[in-house]
């Protein structure tokens, strides 16, 4: 059962092109991870479907109410957990969630238990009345993810949740999202984290310069990248020229240069790598250090779009 | 009604919160017009009223361009508008907020003025109240309509300090222009703050009625909600 239909949607800023003829579909109870690198157009898709930035073209229906002509009735189904803390720093956790639960349409009756119920999913329950501009980092974004949850949307959709912050903020993090399943929350998850999407996420869709260039469950998509291995070589001193005397290799698909590493997509790893380390050599070059990677949703993202998904 | 006292508590909560904004907001004007109570006398009133109209526009403008911004920039405003919160909730809540805090202050200017600072004034409370309603009614629909086409705290700092001082100073409350061009006539004829400053002086120290300004009232609250009306029209075209 579809929760969520984003078809062919468009958004630009000026000449840039944000978001370029994105559709995909959410089905109810699962996780969807959006992933793709910063500047792919997560957060403006985010935007288009809660209604906050208006598309230039394309449609969303969520829960069969479309946010263009029936704004209200969906957007009351969707909660946000936007990329940066949208909170009031000099009020409690308990008085940001109680203003956010009455702009969400909580009735007053029901506020206190709402505001109660969301700060123990989040473990924030013990440190309800303080100011939150003495939280830390990993606790606001906690509070960040209770204020979207404040009145039990069906839909949740978080951008970028764990950007930033400490491991153990991280897991909670993670662990909170898990439970969300078990609450008959449907969860968007945006990340450019492959190990987060790969671990929360029953199907993804992967997004470049505003497009999605895969969709799938993650079986799928690994299926699909299934036939490419991602190699990383460590290189003292990576010489110019390498980048092209690699490309140039048979069974190179990409090859990338990235801080005294390179990472190369290829369909054969046996082959690839002697011609590879000899051009290395060749060159002037030293190895360090080589890494067979097994596919994973990097190897098909680099595959895919020649570029990898962080820098 | 229920979203839009909430957004008013919370921007009432933020400002008691801020020792700098508070200064600004009372500190400051208090000191201008203790210092104003040194002139001599024939002046001193006039002065007192035109920091008090002055003060309050600034206020007005500065927290209007600034409120707006700021929850831009957290994402609270986007927040509020992935609700089902219009912009009708949300510029009535800037709009009791702004003309609340503006209240409180122009009050506390007055009332200082009069026992503090000792201004000739003894009559004519209640009308003075209207006036200042009016006035701030105005200033606060300016503000709003004005916040919605400023991109920068900067900018919200230089239309402040234009409209309020181009209105203060020019308009002849300070000083009186002599043989005044066409320009600084028209600029004494519209600004809000020569009408509000003049007729508080009107009322305060002539003893004149509500009734014979009941014109310029008329068209203070006019163009306020012409602005108002226009200034969520203006956010409505965003994104
Ligand atoms: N308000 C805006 N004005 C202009 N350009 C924007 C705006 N928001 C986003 N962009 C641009 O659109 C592109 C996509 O941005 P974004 O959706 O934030 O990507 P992501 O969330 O995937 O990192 C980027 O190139 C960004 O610079
Ligand atoms: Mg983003």
């Amino acid at each position: 059962m579809i929760l969520l239909e984003v078809n062919g949607l468009k958004k630009a800023f000026g000449s840039r092109k944000a978001v370029n003829g994105a559709s995909f579909t959410v089905r109810r109870g699962e996780v969807f991870g959006l992933l793709g690198p910063n500047g792919a157009g997560k957060s403006t898709t985010i935007s288009l479907i809660c209604g906050v930035l208006k598309a230039n073209a394309g449609s969303v229906v969520v829960d069969g109410f479309s946010v263009g002509t029936d704004g209200a009735n969906a957007k009351k189904r969707i909660g946000i957990v936007p990329q940066e803390p949208a909170l009031y720093p000099t009020l409690s956790a308990r008085a940001n969630l109680r203003f956010w639960g009455t702009i969400n349409d909580v009735p007053a009756d029901e506020l206190e238990e709402a505001v109660n119920y969301v700060l123990q999913v989040v473990g924030l329950v013990d440190r309800a009345d303080e100011k939150i501009a003495k939280f830390s980092g990993g606790m606001k974004r906690r509070l960040n993810i209770a204020a979207g949850l404040i009145h039990s949307p069906k839909l949740l959709i978080m951008d970028e949740p764990t950007v930033g912050i400490d491991p153990q903020s991280r897991n909670h993090i993670l662990e909170t999202v898990k439970n969300l399943k078990d609450k008959d929350i449907t969860v968007i998850y945006t990340s450019h984290y492959v190990e987060e999407v790969e671990y929360l996420c029953d199907r993804v869709a992967v997004m470049d310069n505003g497009e999605i260039i895969a969709e799938g469950t993650l079986p799928e998509l690994l299926e699909q990248g299934s036939q490419f291995q991602e190699l990383t070589i460590s290189v003292d001193t990576i010489p110019d020229e390498i980048e092209n005397a690699i490309q140039a290799l048979p069974h190179a698909e990409e090859v990338i240069v990235q801080n005294e590493q390179l990472k190369l997509v290829t369909s054969n790893a046996e082959k690839l790598l002697p011609s590879a380390f000899a051009a290395i050599i060749g060159l002037g070059g030293t190895v360090s250090e080589i890494k067979i990677h097994k596919p994973n949703l990097e190897s098909l993202f680099l595959k895919l779009t020649g570029k990898a998904l962080r820098d | 009604m229920r979203k839009t006292w909430a957004i008013v508590m919370v921007g009432v909560r933020q400002v008691l919160a801020d020792p700098a904004y508070l200064m600004f907001l009372v500190g400051l004007p208090v000191m201008m017009t203790w210092m104003m109570s040194f002139l001599p006398v024939e002046v001193y009133e006039m002065a007192i009223l035109g920091v008090l109209v002055m003060f309050v526009g600034l206020n007005v403008i500065t927290s209007a361009g600034g409120y707006i911004l700021g929850e831009k920039q957290t994402g609270t405003w986007q927040r509020m508008l992935a609700s089902t919160t219009t912009y009708w909730h949300i510029m009535a809540g800037y709009f009791i907020r702004l003309f609340v805090m503006a209240t409180a202050q122009s009050l506390i200017l007055l009332l200082s003025g009069k026992y503090l600072f000792g201004a000739p004034w003894d009559h004519g409370f209640l009308a003075t109240i209207v006036v200042l309603m009016v006035y701030i009614f105005a200033m606060t629909g300016l503000a709003l309509f004005l916040a919605g086409f400023l991109k920068s705290q900067e900018q919200v700092q230089a239309v402040a300090m234009g409209v309020v001082m181009v209105g203060t100073m020019l308009g002849g409350i300070f000083f009186q222009i002599d043989d005044p061009s066409f320009v600084i006539k028209l600029i004494a004829t519209v600004s809000p703050q020569s009408w509000a400053a003049n007729a508080l002086r009107d009322v305060l120290t002539l003893g004149v009625g509500v009734s014979s300004l009941l014109t310029p009232m008329l068209w203070m609250t006019a163009i306020g909600t012409i602005l108002l009306i226009g200034g969520v029209m203006k956010l409505q075209t965003e994104g």
